[in-house]
């Protein structure tokens, strides 16, 4: 039985470690990235559209978001917000067993020079892309200009 | 077996604590308990201090001059700091706005004065904010002006605005938009009641019918 403890606590702490520890590194792992709960807002004009989801990362190690098109805009950025100020970034990390989250107030995506205004019910393809992993394509429904994802409507 | 008791129960603590430390690290979480907690909260602020109305002379989406405290004066109104080029809040806030007020009827709908206040005059040209409004409520009044005279009418409401600029580090655009929509009253003319980015369709659909009657929400 003395042997028991010490093995039981060793097997906790590489538990530990793959839980957390993605940088901690068991080399050779990928990111496993899934999108969730994507959207865009109906849009005022075709100029410029909002777009907003969530990147899961299973993986054991972090990925990042490099960059992002759609064939139904002229251009699309990633764009964070600090207090009321919204910039531009590059890339943004999807954490090795965490997510990144897009959402309004926070996180976005800006679509500008859309072809076409988008419809509440369309749908607009964008390609995700990222450091390490395969490009993901999503399907982002258009939903209303007022819809708010906590209540669905 | 004691120990193997112990050993258990050492594997369910550290167990436990990795879970923790995951939860902590990752932005969905602890967040989400926040909210359901604020589900609960009111989205107005009825203010102790309420604001004067600033003295904003700016130009409307005809291009004619606006007298933001004259011509508002003895109405229920709404005002809101953004811009444009923005495709988030700004555009969300404002149909938020317009859905609300819809539900209205007709006659305090008339009443309600909804101003929205450009923090970006360089782009947002009196045509360009009229086109813009057209596409959420064409009764919504849009003001521009000069950049200086909208930042010290929303210094006046706490809100801080800065001009669109380039960060001098990465060259990216960077913009700044209130996120408050701050009403006032019909009988005082005082700024008695403010929301934050959060107020939703229903928030002010069920909050404009006091309002427009200079109640507290």
């Amino acid at each position: 039985m003395r042997r028991l403890l010490p093995t039981a606590l060793a097997i906790t702490g590489a538990l530990a470690l793959a839980g957390c520890g993605g940088s901690g590194g068991s080399g050779g792992d990928r990111p496993e990235l899934s999108v969730s709960a994507s959207y865009m807002p109906q849009p005022i004009t075709g100029e410029m559209a909002a777009g907003f989801f969530t990147l899961t990362n299973k993986g054991d190690v972090k990925d990042e978001l490099t960059s992002v098109t759609s064939d139904a805009a002229g251009s699309v950025t990633m764009h964070e917000t600090v207090g009321q100020s919204m910039r531009e970034v590059t890339s943004l990390d999807v954490p090795a067993h965490g997510q990144l989250v897009f959402k309004s107030g926070g996180n976005h995506l800006m679509f500008e020079k859309l072809k076409g205004k988008p419809k509440q019910g369309e749908k607009v393809a964008v390609e995700l892309h990222f450091a390490k992993s395969d490009p993901v394509t999503v399907e982002m429904p258009v939903k209303s200009a007022t819809y708010n994802p906590a209540t669905g409507h | 077996m004691r120990k193997k008791t112990f050993a258990a129960a050492a594997l369910l603590a550290a167990a436990s604590l990795t879970l923790t430390a995951c939860g902590s690290g990752d932005s969905g979480d602890s967040p989400v308990a926040v909210v359901s907690e604020d589900t609960a909260r009111k989205a107005a602020t009825v203010l102790d201090q309420p604001f004067e109305k600033p003295d904003l002379v700016l130009t409307d989406t005809h291009g004619r001059k606006y007298d933001f405290r004259k011509e508002t004066a003895g109405k229920p109104t709404l005002i809101y700091f953004g811009y444009t080029h923005c495709p988030d809040v700004c555009p969300t806030t404002m149909s938020n706005l317009a859905v609300a007020k819809k539900q209205l009827p007709k006659a305090e709908q008339d009443e309600l004065r909804v101003v929205f206040v450009t923090t970006d005059p360089a782009r947002d040209t009196p045509a360009e904010l009229g086109k813009w409004l057209k596409g959420i409520d064409p009764a919504f009044v849009g003001l521009t002006g000069d950049f200086s005279t909208v930042q010290a009418g929303a210094r006046t409401l706490g809100i801080s605005i800065e001009p669109t600029h380039k960060d001098k580090k990465t060259g990216k655009t960077v913009s700044v938009h209130g996120t408050q929509v701050i009403a006032f009253s019909p009988k005082t003319n005082a700024g008695y009641v403010l929301y934050g980015e959060d107020a939703s369709v229903d928030d002010y659909t069920k909050d404009l019918p006091k309002i427009v009657k200079g109640q507290n929400p």
